[in-house]
């Protein structure tokens, strides 16, 4: 696998191995959801401290804007309220498979943490994103060096 | 035993601003950082931040309401000084913004008693405090709590053995509020703009505990962020005799000036340390003059520095300047620049003359020179020139200042700027009329403490070189545009010189 060269390849890297940490392989459809909303709340409470639940809120609402404009079955609007918006998500992911329930919880994400990476600087997102985000990147770039 | 505490002064990493503040920031010290909007408060918070920031010595920076913090997170970091390797271990930005949206006083004071606990950071920013304050008065807080969560705040903060900045857009700094009284430090911070110039300035107006520098310095933002220009200081004479002792330059030694004759009719060459005026009318030599004066350094390993203001990419410089640029026996600062502080000139001068350990300096010209300095400047051109003149003598060059001199016949001026008396030595250049056709003349109208002749010389230019020749006898009247046959009469000498052959 050849080693990262972009920021949003380390955020979906990272995204991926900490829900298969989470969830465990065979685990199906129905604990991904749940999953999800575990990392994206992790990720916000990372980031309110320093940018504002207010800030995090604008980002999310841009998120999931745009993560509906690919998936049409998703809530075209959003709530001002990330709360309630978050409870439309999850009963729409309810009825849904595995396989589209993870693509759209990684798209949200990394468009979520692409936004924020546009305003900031990917080296300032994995900063403010913690060590969880970044593990993901150094971890796939040893990969090679171990290979070799 | 000696019981007074000694405050550790912190330097800020921001280049000229420990000289204004008096030798740093004292550590443990509460200060205000004022000035509307865009005048660089939070570049310079975070410069300062940056500057000091480490993970013995984290800095805790709290954003209230004002700039979204992503907005300044993404243009701060625009500046070669942000570091984005060092926050989390050493820089901590929190936004208090939640905290202020629900309009208790109480529990923003709580949230940095909170944040401050958690972390203990050695330095705490809260970006605008002026937002605080307003949203309180907003939200109908009473004017005591204002006071009592201005002056708990400040006790707290210095009771936590963290420097401490609070931001505010405070436009004047006598406004009434409690919180200039309670800080230990004011910095306000300003911009003017006039024309299409805009000048920053920074003053230091409180310090505690120690001398500031006084007055207003400018400043500049570039990539690298803020940079002070402290204003040269023209320090009092105490009557010590230490004070009074010649500069070393002024030992007497006398430089040549690189023309043949002129070192004779000044007396034996300019006495090192002293600064010469040129003046002339465009196209007399002046430059010319300036250029064999460094050429002259040159051949006798002095290096020299040019200050050159040339307006437009035509006025290019001599092959005689450029060749000695190249070979790296003078510096040369060239600006086009039309809204500089004579400060931010001289502050680059003395460095290059530092680098260069330089002993001869041009001036060209203080026409370009004027034209230079920000309209703000111009009023104040005069005394900035005395500040510079002072500085540069302090650091023992010989300077050589040319000006442009308006030919008037009416009057016999030296220079435009009535600033003649600012240096010690003045050679003039004229054109003169002579049977019909136009002639340049030179003389040294002053040498100070010094014999020099006081003739009018003839000098023409041959192949880019002074070449001055006898002294214009047979006539009166040339300085005045009317020369008329005279008999031929000794010409006197300034303070009994002979006159030169």
């Amino acid at each position: 696998m050849a080693m990262t060269d972009t920021g949003e390849d380390a955020r979906r890297l990272a995204i991926r191995k900490t829900l298969h940490r989470s969830v465990g392989t065979g685990s199906g459809a129905a604990a991904l959801p749940a999953a999800f909303l575990a990392l994206w709340q992790q990720t916000a409470r990372q980031l309110e401290p320093v940018i504002g639940a207010r800030g995090v809120d604008v980002l999310f609402g841009r998120a999931l804007h745009l993560t509906a404009q690919r998936f049409l079955w998703l809530p075209s609007t959003t709530h001002d309220n990330r709360t309630a918006s978050l409870e439309v998500l999850q009963t729409c992911l309810a009825g849904r498979s595995a396989a589209e329930v993870s693509d759209v919880g990684e798209t949200l994400l990394l468009t979520f943490t692409g936004l924020l990476a546009g305003m900031v600087g990917e080296s300032l997102t994995g900063r403010l994103l913690g060590a969880d985000w970044t593990a993901g990147e150094s971890q796939e770039q040893e990969q090679p060096r171990r290979q070799a | 035993m000696n019981q007074t505490v000694t405050i550790r002064r912190l330097a800020t990493g921001v280049p000229g601003l420990d000289a204004i503040l008096g030798g740093g920031l004292p550590e443990f010290s509460f200060n205000l950082i004022s000035g509307p909007p865009g005048s660089g408060k939070t570049t310079l918070a975070h410069q300062i931040m940056f500057g000091l920031a480490t993970p013995e010595r984290p800095a805790l920076f709290l954003t209230v309401l004002g700039e979204p913090p992503l907005k300044m997170l993404r243009y701060q970091q625009q500046f070669s000084f942000f570091d984005t390797a060092r926050i989390g271990d050493a820089v901590r930005f929190v936004s208090l913004s939640d905290e202020m949206a629900t309009g208790d006083f109480e529990q923003v004071l709580a949230r940095i008693t909170q944040e401050v606990r958690a972390t203990s950071p050695a330095l705490v920013f809260v970006d605008s405090f002026r937002a605080v304050l307003l949203d309180a008065a907003r939200s109908g807080a009473r004017s005591g709590d204002l006071h009592h969560f201005v002056q708990q705040l400040g006790v707290q903060l210095s009771a936590w053995q963290a420097t401490t900045f609070l931001l505010g857009e405070y436009h004047s700094p006598t406004e009434d509020h409690p919180v200039f009284t309670v800080a230990d430090g004011l910095l306000a911070l300003r911009q003017s703009v006039h024309r299409n110039s805009m000048v920053r300035q920074i003053q230091v107006l409180k310090m505690r505990g120690q001398a500031t520098s006084p007055g207003v310095h400018t400043f500049r933002i570039t990539g690298a962020g803020i940079e002070v220009f402290p204003s040269a200081i023209v320090r009092d004479d105490s009557g010590n005799a230490a004070d009074r002792s010649p500069s070393p330059a002024r030992d007497g030694h006398r430089l040549a000036m690189g023309v043949p004759l002129l070192d004779a009719m000044l007396g034996g060459g300019l006495p090192s340390g002293f600064s010469l005026l040129v003046a002339g009318p465009s196209g007399s030599g002046k430059t010319l003059l300036a250029t064999a004066f460094l050429a002259e350094g040159v051949r006798c390993g002095e290096p020299g520095v040019m200050v050159a203001f040339e307006q437009t990419p035509s006025q290019s410089l001599s092959p005689a300047i450029d060749d000695m640029v190249r070979a790296g026996t003078i510096g040369l600062i060239n600006t086009r620049s039309m809204d500089l502080s004579m400060d931010e000139i001289v502050h680059h001068l003395i460095g290059m003359i530092r680098r260069m350990q330089a002993r001869r300096v041009v001036i060209d010209s203080l026409s370009g020179f004027e034209l230079a300095v920000a309209p703000t400047f111009r009023e104040d051109f005069r005394e900035s020139l005395f500040r510079m003149v002072a500085a540069l003598s302090s650091l023992g060059v010989t300077v050589l200042v040319t000006s442009e001199l308006e030919d008037r016949y009416t009057d016999l001026r030296f220079s435009p700027y009535g600033s003649a008396f600012l240096t010690d030595a003045i050679v003039v250049q004229r054109y003169i009329e002579i049977n019909s056709g136009l002639a340049r003349v030179m003389a040294v109208v002053k040498v100070r403490d010094s014999a020099h002749s006081s003739e009018i010389r003839q000098f023409t230019i041959t192949a880019g070189r002074i070449v001055i020749g006898s002294p214009v006898r047979g006539y009166e009247g040339l300085l005045g545009g009317s020369p008329q046959h005279a008999p031929d009469r000794p010409h006197g000498t300034a303070r009994g010189k002979e006159d030169l052959p």
